[in-house]
């Protein structure tokens, strides 16, 4: 890949108990770029992502080999504080999660937790924040209902909101439309497209025309494996590797 | 949104907030550990001090003696301290009160979990909580009152305090324990089991008969233990209808003997006993011995169910906790106990005609159940089970009546606002009213925040091990000691040895420890239901593991929580045995000035009247009712909110 490294991984093993979900996996994602991470279900996709930010870390019996680095820094490291890197590393979730609270009380819970009291800053972060994942002009005469009453696609653009109001360098997408219908599928697609001037976007994916669409790199992974990395242009249309090219043409997943 | 270029004192500065945020979460963190070792410490403490305070009769007579010897006679010239007839009337009153509960509870849960509609349901189900909120002292005045009377009249016979009354009595009292464990049993059996049956052509009765409740079984073994647990520790209602002698009914199954129970023995002479006598140390020898059997009963509905949970946490393909071959053995066994206990009882008691009737079902039974049809069966099984639930709601609607009807007359603002006058026979309740808010307000303010903080510790920042289960297990031992033990325990460490005296103080704290397993249990199940997913979502934004706890994931749960606090109170107002020693008196006009003063309590006050004044029959009435209708306010407030929570939740 010729563009920048933001996070590199080097050999990374990590089990569940007894069972290996990653086997040494070894990837460069580039910055201010959409990389898209493709495989067949329980190929370790989700797990490498929540790696990441290490969200890994709420799950009992985990263990985790090889070495993560974010900006040249171990996330491992003793001295980086968990706090701080997931402040770095934003993640919007499969299923929309908002917290059962107002839809401006969402939005202003990252910088309120990391410290923003001033008011008129709030609501400054929290307009920036809604207009950023389109979805402002739907929202902004009612502010103080409850996030719980939107739509499904709307949850998931205030989730990715609530994202941004903390300023992250990478956001980790989790499979973020697979619960949403196909109009908002379209506009989180866009939002994506956007996003990448200001950050650096890892989504996981099971729709290989979803990936097409969006990344500009794409890494193929399959039982905890991954199998091939690089452009997606390249991946789609002359994948080196005999696993890829069967996935991407259907053979299985 | 633009990036700023972050100075170098600005990174210096962040990197010290951070190591002042990690300060700050661990010191939460250590708040929250010593808060959920809080329980531990207690029940190590009350079993310290009961071994402390029995030793020396262990000592002097030993253990055999103690357990095995025929007469307990501790006021006698020469006291005799064998407490074997005490544990044998435990035993027999246990057996009676089972007998008559397990059948009416399964009959009663069968009908809730698979015939009652939603409707019925709905209506049922808080009625059978209803009867869990009746304080036992109640409960106690009413059997003194209404059911002894009953017996004493029905068989003939110079008093009704005995054996049978307790046993009914106590029976009633497990009802609720049993029905609902049994029907959380029931209605969890998987849903394809009972499709499965019915589908190849199985009779309804025939799918729950031979597929839920043995499917259930282990679970509704539980509910039986669990109502065992209950009858074993209750000490106020025993203790006023069972006539306590201290002997051994003869012959055995004569129920109609008056008999005395462990616990009854420590609620009638603690309080006359002096300090530090031999007769004080084998009341706690008694304590000792009550709280060792009650917790081996606990902990094995405890341990039946935890396995249970597990089980089904990992799929249908789990192993049986008894083997099928030992199942039909043990069913067989239970048949033939229980017809011969049946038979035994009713050859000692009952009146020829119904001994005959007895005799003429079982014979029609073994005799006619091969011709009858499929339907017949049906129909008879399913007119027993709806029997059973119509006599459990008969009881609820005979002791309610009963209370409501003769206690409307005695209240008046008079009676809600003036002290007592001529021993409670005249004048109010006021201070008792008072009093009991006071020992409740007082112990909930003490138990939440412990409670709160030992659920949260259990539930957001530990994961499951060693320690979890060393505080699981103190918690389980917590809920499990009878209220008694609690009273012994308030007396002799924080009335003597604290040397806070008896007082308003003294009984918050004990009605505090006795609350804080049920606010430690509702509390975790609320954080429990807490979506994962917004865990993650705050903790993903950086938040650390405390903003997530106190912003995201505690707010949602302040319902639960509530519920939980608001059923202890219930529970606290209408308890007698942890106070009586520790911070009741019986008559004051004055309500305390200090939390250093004793004060009145409406409990202890209906116990006295009923136990010791004659006369003042509408006084008491009144005050049973004032009780109950505190305690079931405080239950309804608690089941509504409930709903209304879970409503929320699912819309």
């Amino acid at each position: 890949m010729s563009d920048a490294a933001i996070i590199t991984t080097n050999n990374v093993n990590l089990w569940y108990n007894e069972k290996q979900a990653l086997q040494s996996v070894s990837i460069k994602i580039p910055k201010n770029r959409v990389t898209s991470l493709i495989g067949p279900s329980g190929c370790g996709k989700s797990t490498l992502l929540r790696c990441f930010n290490r969200l890994n870390d709420l799950i009992d019996h985990v263990k985790i080999t090889g070495e993560i680095t974010l900006d040249d820094e171990n996330i491992h490291a003793p001295s980086t504080d968990v706090v701080t890197l997931r402040k770095k590393v934003g993640m919007v979730f499969q299923k929309p999660n908002p917290f059962p609270k107002t839809i401006y009380e969402n939005v202003a819970y990252g910088p309120r937790v990391h410290g923003v009291r001033d008011k008129a800053e709030l609501d400054k972060i929290v307009e920036q924040s809604l207009r950023h994942a389109a979805i402002w002009d739907e929202v902004k005469e009612r502010l103080n209902d409850s996030a719980l009453g939107l739509s499904g696609g709307q949850q998931q653009r205030l989730c990715i909101a609530r994202t941004l109001a903390v300023e992250p360098e990478v956001i980790l997408m989790d499979e973020p439309c697979s619960s949403l219908d196909p109009i908002a599928t379209a506009k989180i697609e866009n939002l994506i497209e956007r996003l990448k001037e200001d950050y650096t976007v890892i989504i996981v994916t099971h729709n290989m025309q979803q990936a097409a669409r969006v990344s500009d790199y794409t890494g193929f992974m399959y039982l905890g494996k991954l199998i091939e990395c690089g452009k997606t242009g390249q991946i789609f249309e002359h994948p080196k590797e005999e696993l890829t090219e069967n996935y991407i043409t259907g053979r299985f997943g | 949104m633009i990036f700023t270029k972050k100075t170098d004192s600005a990174v210096t500065a962040s990197k010290r907030t951070a190591r002042l945020s990690f300060l700050k979460e661990q010191s939460v963190k250590t708040i929250f550990f010593f808060t959920a070792l809080f329980a531990v410490i207690v029940v190590s403490f009350i079993l310290l001090f009961l071994l402390r305070d029995s030793y020396p009769i262990f000592a002097q007579v030993g253990l055999p003696n103690f357990l095995l010897g025929p007469d307990w006679a501790p006021t006698a010239m020469v006291p005799l301290y064998g407490i074997f007839p005490l544990i044998v009337g435990t035993l027999l009153v246990t057996i009676g009160a089972m007998v008559f509960a397990v059948p009416l509870s399964i009959g009663c849960a069968i009908y809730l979990s698979e015939l009652a509609s939603p409707r019925t349901k709905k209506i049922l189900k808080p009625a059978v909580e209803l009867l869990a909120g009746i304080p036992s002292v109640v409960y106690g005045f009413f059997g003194l009152i209404v059911l002894t009377n009953f017996i004493r009249v029905s068989f003939d016979i110079p008093t009704g305090e005995t054996w049978l009354a307790a046993s009914l009595l106590l029976g009633v009292m497990a009802l609720p324990t049993i029905i609902s464990v049994s029907e959380d049993a029931i209605s969890s059996v998987p849903h394809e089991y009972k499709e499965g049956s019915l589908a190849i052509g199985a009779t309804r009765w025939q799918t729950i008969s031979r597929v839920l409740v043995p499917a259930a079984l282990s679970g509704i073994a539980a509910a039986v233990i669990l109502g065992i647990g209950r009858v074993v520790g209750e000490t106020m209602a025993v203790l006023m209808v069972a006539g306590n002698a201290a002997i051994i009914p003869d012959p055995i199954w004569n129920i109609l003997s008056p008999l005395r129970t462990l616990t009854a023995t420590l609620g009638i002479e603690m309080g006359e006993v002096s300090v530090g006598s031999e007769h004080y140390s084998a009341l706690f020898g008694i304590a000792v011995v009550l709280l060792v059997i009650t917790l081996i009963i606990n902990l094995s509905a405890v341990a039946i169910l935890r396995h249970l949970n597990e089980a089904r946490a990992k799929g249908p393909a789990r192993k049986p906790l008894v083997s099928s071959a030992t199942k039909e053995s043990l069913s067989r066994f239970a048949e033939v106990i229980g017809i011969a206990l049946f038979l035994i009882f009713l050859l000692a008691a009952a009146p020829w005609w119904l001994v005959a009737l007895a005799l003429l079902i079982i014979g029609a039974w073994y005799f006619g159940r091969d011709r009858l049809s499929q339907k017949h069966i049906q129909t008879i099984a399913f007119g027993l089970v709806g029997l059973a639930t119509v006599i459990v709601l008969a009881i609820l609607v005979i002791i309610l009546q009963d209370i409501v009807i003769n206690g409307l007359p005695a209240i008046s603002w008079e009676f809600l606002t003036q002290p007592p006058k001529d021993l409670g026979r005249a004048g109010g309740i006021f201070p008792a009213i008072v009093g009991t808010l006071y020992l409740v307000m007082g112990a909930i303010a003490i138990a939440l925040p412990l409670g709160v903080g030992a659920a949260v510790y259990l539930v957001e920042y530990t994961r499951e091990g060693r320690i979890t289960r060393i505080i699981r297990t103190g918690v389980d031992l917590l809920n499990g000691t009878p209220s008694i033990v609690f009273g012994l325990f308030g007396f002799a460490f924080i009335v003597l040895y604290l040397n806070v005296g008896v007082s308003l103080l003294a009984g918050q704290i004990t009605l505090a420890l006795m609350v804080l397993p049920t606010v430690i249990r509702t509390t975790e199940e609320s954080l429990k239901n807490i979506p994962q997913s917004l865990r993650e979502g705050s903790l993903a934004l950086g938040a650390t593991q405390w903003q997530t706890i106190s912003r995201v994931v505690i707010p949602p749960a302040v319902p639960g929580i509530l519920t939980g606090a608001i059923l202890s109170i219930g529970r606290a107002a209408g308890e007698t045995a942890p106070i009586m020693f520790t911070a009741v008196i019986f008559s004051s006009r004055f309500l305390p000035d200090s939390v250093f003063q004793p004060v009145m309590a409406l409990p202890y006050h209906l116990f006295i009247l009923a136990t010791n004044v004659p006369g003042s029959s509408t006084n008491k009435y009144g005050t049973a009712l004032v009780l109950l209708l505190l305690v079931i306010g405080f239950y309804s407030v608690a089941i509504f909110l409930r709903t209304h929570f879970q409503n929320k939740i699912r819309g």
